[in-house]
């Protein structure tokens, strides 16, 4: 044949081509290691008691201080803290802690894993403070922290501390702007493997004014939700007022509106439309919406990126109390323990629908599906031991309520610690060339 | 013969001396007897000669008796001279070789050029060749210090009288040498040491020493076929070991140097002897001469090994002399002049194979038609018209193009496969020549030899490495394009085909990637495979190709080799495939002989490269990756698919949406009726292997992750076939469109010429614009920071993001305080696994023994290059046993705070300490008997010595090699590099032996004809 060679070497090309194929198909040529980094919880300073909500008895947990990295099983599904801060390997669970002070006030926080920036939106630094910020080392080397805070007078000077490894300082909040009543902190480590915790509290002599834990924001953004917000209304009649607390961190100024979701509808109350926040300035509005709804949620939109936290004024058991109520990111899928807590957990967005799992303290699991618009409420049962998100629609929001003896609490629904993906390494050579 | 009295005073006998001369004799003797004034007596030696000459002598009537065979000439001279009748006054004896007829004349004019001249005891003709008697061989005769015969001659100097009349000379030669018998006899003759050459030269110098004096006298002439020294007959004297001329020649012209030379001037020239006869066997070797060679080095052994000999010379020289020796200083040749000679005659031999001698005959001046002249019009010279070929445009296209495409690179570049280059050359042959290589854990693995031949290379501009580097990739493009259009234009006459063909070669997907990515080894395939397919269009039948030839393309092999194996791989293949058609004809024709030759050739062809680049292709062997890669770090390629459209991918490459039309191109031609099938034929060939390489992952040394293979090499050779073929196909289709109706093959041509037209636009257009923003890059920040290269020989872990923005990867690598040089990617060592597994602990947040393991291993820092992922950083900061000491805007520093580096003592109570350590050695103090750890890579020529003695070397649990220390005191750390001179001189020797068969072959003497010898 004239041209058989030609279609025999036409025929190894394509020969060559298929081999090529499979062989490209076999080769794998990444490895990932896949983990929940652990949890910090916040240690129990003086005065106060903190139980923490586990998902199961036997999440493994060591004290911070503890130079082993042994760790042990806490046995139980609410662990009593009497004063260290507890380390957790809760894989994907979020533990809950709840800290109060006898008679006088109350709050919840999320554990989480160490974080790079944290935005604490609460607290003041005047006279009637006993606010504390607590800085947590749980990583092996020390660390190099900055702590910028911003209050009605501006941005402060910046703040750099060192904490040893695992171990954690305790920052009087008076201390970062002495005599300056609305407090912004923004903690960055430099390095480090970092949580801080904040605590509100609040007396004037001997008179207490109340507490809180209060939650962070990781970062400044143009879109706020405040998924849920204790309103409530004394004798029938006269709602406590709300304060909400706004800083722009950038150079400039903020247009922002304030937006209530509640039962009663949505909208924006006098005075919160179009509200110029200058830049650098922690700035406070007064609000009492007049609603029946005993919970709300606030959206908040800027034409810069902000921090924001309302403060609410709640009344249990006969106390007076605040609760900072914080802003909370997208709900996603995740797990929070929440054993004696029987919170009630608001959810927010403009479509919700929402199947989450409770688990029970008998290990029955429960499926609840929540759907609505706006804003939508949920009190998980006492016997709950945890809930899981299972599935939730896009830009949906949650917070969680909870009220016990000495006081009132808020925490987001958010996830302490995500599944971490990390590709492992190679060595290469080429790192070595620019 | 009647007495000549009357003539003049002289009385002159003849001695003839003759040796297997018949062929000569009978013009010897016609010669004798014809002179215008006759000699006086004629005696002639027969020294055993097997042929007519005795005969011939009888029949002329010449009284003559025999001697020995072995007889040598002074001695035959002697026996001669004794039998003559008792001395006159004003006798001489003139010496008649058998192979020297003096011219009719020239006895009259010896004996009157000694006329007026009593102080000459010796006077010799002027002597020209036997068969071109325009030659002048000799005029007098001296002796170089190195020993060479000088004549202060030109080789082959045509005899035009310019070295006529009479000169004082050191010596003459004795073929037509007149002697005054009684000085003659007052010397005891020729030296009977010197049995045949340089007895002439040894006897003039006793007799100027003697107080005489000794001439030329160029009216004289005498025709002399040097028939010994040009081994036109059989050496047969006693003192010739093995009958070979040269080798007595040599030895003669030691002993007359060292017999007669002052004494204080001995050593001087014993070392000269010694060098010039290494030379001239090393010259004899690289002409293949290796007889001549030992000649050369034997010659020197014979004497040295008899001095009894020389001693008894000197004290009979020196009871004959009367004048310092000093008086021969004059006529010996300064060394200056030897040295200008040889220059010159290599240059003439330079100019010769460069510029030969133009074989066309002249014409006259009287023949040329001026009248014709005045009706041709006068040619004047359009300057523009220069730039309107297409060679002129093509090439200032492309030089255009490679200049704006390097604006970026104007500087020293580094960047993708291309690491940073030494500031020097001499830092190049360091990493080629030393055994350990200070590369992560330290690595004695062969450097590759292209980085000798960059050093080599860089040489050009006198070193410098980085702008040796920088003008390769400026200048690379041309190169390409000029290889491939002299290859082209051997296929087609038509420049407006070769030359656009040329710059597609020069701009397609393989070029623009190799350059954008760094490549060097795909840069310099594409610049010889050009030259590689001119060598070897017809390597089919390669048994017509000589051996000289197959050596020599073994060289250029071995430069390709020597860039990147691939190319051993592709020859291999190739070689293979063509032996199997090969083997299919010698079925057919059963002609064993053919086909073994063919073997043999095609063997050598592709292993002798391959011996060449011994120890590192060798050691290709047990790390068969090698064969698969590049110069420099290893950088991905495209995958199959990309290469079928003749793109090798990766980095730098052009879009794979911009398909090239080589793979068109070789579709079409493969279906072709012309010679392009058969170039077509072969693209597809190697098309499909580079399909293959491509679609394979290999992961190498340095690099742990596996990669697509760069396909560059293949490609190469791909995108030529298709740039032949399509240019064959072009020249002869060319006029069939023309001629032909409009049919598919207009069409197919229409679609082919646009995707080449569009592609060369766009390539030219990517070239122009986002080219410049390659990988390649000049004057770049280094990775490594300055203040970590304080530390000398420091280890630190460097954890980098690497890849695009689409997809980064997280890699790490040990380094000493600097980014990595041009040759170093090449020799990295395999990564230990413990602190593999301590760095992807780092990350994932596990490694709470990294510290520890990291301390083990000797390495001191962390450093992560910004920009990283701050959650690792937090990660690492969360480990414990690392101190950060810095986070800047280029990273993040930590410190392993465990006290580590290169040179750990342990000592017996098991406190660790760290010791002063250099780059490779050092020296340094031990405190106690311990354990000494080198945090290198185990190596067996780590040497530790103590007290002269070398320490107990064994490997740890780490794998790190210890000595056991038994007392303190001084040490010395050193790595022993006689494994890696072993292999560089097995290296050399091959390369030596490649050159030397690939150079012309000299001649044997008897091998030249008589007409070159004159």
């Amino acid at each position: 044949m004239k041209f058989g060679r030609s279609i025999g070497l036409l025929a190894v090309l394509l020969s060559a081509l298929c081999i090529g194929g499979l062989l490209s198909v076999a080769v794998t040529t990444k490895s990932y290691s896949e983990s929940y980094p652990a949890v910090v919880c916040p240690p129990t300073i003086t005065g106060l008691s903190s139980q923490i909500s586990l998902a199961s008895k036997k999440t493994p947990f060591q004290r911070l201080q503890n130079r082993t990295t042994k760790t042990a099983p806490v046995k139980v599904l609410r662990l009593p803290v009497k004063r260290d801060s507890l380390v957790f390997n809760s894989e994907g669970v979020t533990p809950v802690v709840w800290q109060s002070k006898a008679s006088s006030w109350a709050g919840g926080a999320l554990c989480t894993g160490p974080a790079t920036s944290q935005w604490f939106v609460g607290g003041t630094a005047d006279i009637t403070t006993k606010g504390r910020l607590i800085i947590v080392n749980s990583g092996l080397s020390d660390a190099i922290i900055d702590i910028q805070s911003f209050t009605e007078n501006g941005k402060q000077p910046l703040r750099t501390i060192t904490v040893v490894s695992k171990n954690y300082l305790i920052i009087p909040i008076d201390s970062l702007a002495p005599g300056d009543k609305n407090l912004t902190v923004h903690v960055a480590p430099r390095s480090g493997r970092i949580n801080a915790f904040m605590i509100d509290e609040q007396g004037k002599g001997l008179k207490a004014l109340g507490g809180d834990l209060i939650n962070f924001a990781p970062s400044a953004s143009k879109s706020v939700m405040i998924p849920a917000i204790p309103h409530q209304i004394v004798k029938n009649t006269k709602a406590l007022p709300h304060t909400l607390r706004i800083l722009t961190p950038g150079d400039v100024d903020a247009n922002v509106t304030a937006e209530v979701l509640s039962a009663d509808g949505v909208f924006v109350p006098v005075g919160l439309t179009s509200r110029s926040i200058s830049a650098g300035i922690v700035t406070e509005l007064q609000f009492t919406p007049n609603i029946t709804s005993t919970i709300m949620g606030i959206r908040i939109t800027s034409t810069e990126p902000i921090v924001a936290a309302i403060k609410s004024t709640v009344t249990t058991s006969g106390k007076k109390d605040f609760v900072w109520s914080t802003s909370a990111p997208a709900l996603i899928p995740l797990t929070i323990a929440i054993s004696g807590l029987n919170p009630l957990i608001s959810f927010t967005g403009e479509s919700i629908n929402v199947a989450l799992d409770v688990t029970l303290n008998n290990g029955k699991v429960v499926r609840k599906i929540l759907k609505g618009t706006d804003i939508a409420t949920w009190r998980a049962p006492e016997s709950a031991r945890s809930f899981t998100i299972v599935k939730v629609g896009p830009d949906t929001f949650a917070g969680a309520l909870v009220s016990s003896v000495n006081g009132y609490g808020y925490f987001p629904i958010a996830p302490g610690s995500v599944l971490t993906k990390i590709e492992l390494p190679d060595s290469n050579i080429r790192v070595l060339n620019p | 013969m009647a007495s000549l009295a009357d003539v003049d005073k002289h009385r002159v006998t003849a001695v003839l001396v003759s040796h297997n001369g018949a062929i000569w004799l009978p013009e010897v003797v016609a010669a004798l007897t014809s002179q215008t004034r006759p000699v006086d007596l004629i005696t002639a030696v027969d020294t055993g000669s097997e042929d007519a000459s005795t005969k011939l002598l009888k029949s002329a009537r010449i009284p003559f008796f025999t001697t020995d065979r072995e007889s040598g000439f002074g001695q035959a001279v002697s026996l001669a001279v004794d039998k003559l009748p008792q001395r006159v006054d004003h006798e001489w004896i003139w010496l008649i070789h058998d192979d020297c007829a003096p011219a009719p004349t020239a006895l009259a004019e010896l004996l009157n050029a000694i006329d007026d001249r009593p102080q000459v005891v010796m006077v010799g003709p002027k002597l020209l060749g036997w068969h071109d008697r325009t030659h002048l061989l000799e005029a007098g005769i001296s002796i170089a210090g190195n020993g060479a015969r000088w004549t202060g001659l030109e080789p082959l100097e045509y005899d035009q009288g310019q070295h006529d009349g009479i000169h004082d000379v050191l010596s003459v030669s004795t073929a037509g040498a007149l002697i005054r018998r009684d000085v003659f006899e007052e010397l005891g003759g020729l030296d009977p040491n010197l049995e045949l050459f340089r007895d002439d030269v040894d006897f003039g110098w006793r007799a100027r020493t003697a107080g005489h004096s000794v001439i030329a006298a160029t009216s004289a002439v005498a025709f002399h076929a040097q028939a010994s020294a040009t081994e036109r007959r059989q050496i047969d004297v006693a003192g010739a070991f093995l009958h070979r001329p040269l080798l007595l020649d040599r030895r003669n012209a030691a002993y007359v140097l060292l017999a007669n030379s002052s004494w204080w001037m001995i050593p001087w020239i014993a070392v000269q002897l010694l060098g010039s006869a290494f030379v001239r066997a090393l010259g004899y070797l690289l002409a293949k001469l290796p007889g001549y060679a030992s000649d050369e080095i034997l010659a020197v052994a014979s004497l040295i090994v008899r001095p009894g000999m020389l001693l008894e010379a000197r004290k009979i020289r020196k009871k004959q002399r009367f004048v310092t020796a000093r008086v021969v200083a004059t006529y010996i040749p300064p060394r200056w002049s030897q040295l200008r000679l040889g220059t010159e005659r290599l240059f003439e031999i330079m100019r010769a194979r460069v510029f030969p001698d133009d074989k066309s005959i002249s014409v006259s001046i009287l023949d040329s038609a001026e009248d014709e002249d005045l009706l041709t019009p006068i040619k004047s010279v359009n300057w523009l018209s220069v730039f309107k070929r297409p060679e002129v445009i093509g090439f200032l296209a492309i030089a255009i193009i490679s200049l704006v495409n390097s604006r970026n690179r104007l500087g020293a570049i580094v960047g993708g496969a291309l690491p940073i280059s030494p500031s020097g050359a001499t830092d190049l042959w360091r990493t080629y020549f030393e055994s350990w290589h200070q590369v992560g854990m330290g690595s004695s693995l062969a450097t590759p030899p292209w980085v000798a031949v960059t050093a080599l290379a860089s040489l050009i501009v006198l070193g410098k490495v980085p702008f040796f580097i920088t003008t390769f990739f400026l200048i690379v493009p041309l190169l390409i394009m000029w290889t491939a259009f002299l290859l082209l234009k051997k296929l087609t006459s038509n420049n407006w085909i070769s030359i656009p063909a040329a710059f597609l070669y020069a701009i397609s997907p393989v070029t623009i990637a190799a350059i954008s990515s760094g490549q060097i080894g795909t840069l310099v395939l594409l610049i010889f495979v050009p030259l590689v397919a001119m060598i070897l269009h017809d390597w089919w039948a390669i048994d017509k190709y000589s051996w000289r030839k197959i050596f020599a393309v073994s060289l250029l092999f071995s430069l390709l080799y020597a860039f990147t194996l691939m190319s051993f791989v592709i020859a291999a293949v190739a070689a293979l495939v063509v032996t199997f058609e090969n083997f299919k004809e010698f079925s057919l024709t059963q002609d064993k002989n053919l086909w073994f030759d063919r073997l043999r050739k095609r063997l050598a062809l592709v292993f002798v490269p391959f011996m060449v680049n011994a120890p590192y292709s060798f050691e290709a062997i047990i790390n068969p990756s090698r064969f698969l890669t590049e110069p420099g770090l290893r950088v991905p390629g495209g995958g199959a698919l990309a290469a079928l459209t003749g793109n090798p991918g990766g980095i730098g490459s052009v879009p794979l949406w911009l398909i090239s039309p080589i793979f068109l191109v070789l579709v079409v031609s493969l279906f072709s009726s012309t010679c392009a099938r058969g170039i077509a034929e072969y693209g597809v060939g190697a098309l499909s292997m580079a399909v293959f390489f491509g679609s394979l992952s290999i992961s190498t040394r340095g690099n742990e992750g596996a990669a697509k293979v760069w396909t560059g090499p293949v490609l190469s050779i791909v995108t030529l076939a298709a740039v032949a073929s399509g240019t064959v196909l072009l020249d002869s289709l060319r006029q069939t469109l023309i001629l032909s109706h409009i049919h598919y093959r207009h069409f197919l041509s229409a679609i082919l010429i646009f995707i080449t037209t569009a592609y060369a636009v766009v390539a030219v257009g990517l070239n122009l614009t986002s080219g410049a923003n390659s990988a390649v890059q000049a004057n770049r920040a280094t990775v490594m920071p300055a203040f970590l290269s304080v530390e000398a020989e420091t280890k630190i872990l460097v954890l980098r993001e690497i890849g695009n923005v689409s997809e980064k990867r997280i890699q790490y690598y040990i380094s000493r305080g600097r980014d990595i040089a041009l040759g170093e990617a090449d020799v990295a060592p395999q990564q230990n696994p413990a602190i593999a597994q301590a760095a992807r602990s780092l990350i994932d947040g596990t490694g709470i023994a990294s510290s520890k393991t990291l301390a083990d291993y000797g390495i001191k820092y962390i450093y992560v290059k910004n920009p990283f992922k701050k959650e690792i950083i937090r990660s690492i900061d969360g480990l414990g046993g690392f101190t950060r000491t810095s986070a800047t805007s280029l990273g993040v520093v930590w410190k392993v705070s465990q006290p580590t580096g290169r040179l750990l003592f342990v000592a017996q109570d098991g406190v660790r300490s760290v010791l002063e350590a250099g780059e490779f050695g050092a020296r340094t103090f031990v405190p106690g008997p311990g354990t000494l750890i080198l945090t290198e890579s185990s190596n067996r020529s780590w040497q530790v010595l103590q007290n002269g003695y070398r320490l107990d070397r064994t490997n740890n649990e780490l794998g790190l090699p210890t000595f056991k220390v038994t007392e303190s005191g001084e040490i010395s750390l050193l790595h022993d590099g006689t494994v890696r001179r072993g292999w560089l001189s097995l290296q050399l020797i091959f390369l030596v032996i490649a050159l030397v068969m690939a150079l012309p072959s000299g001649r044997r003497k008897s091998e030249i004809s008589e007409e070159e010898l004159a």
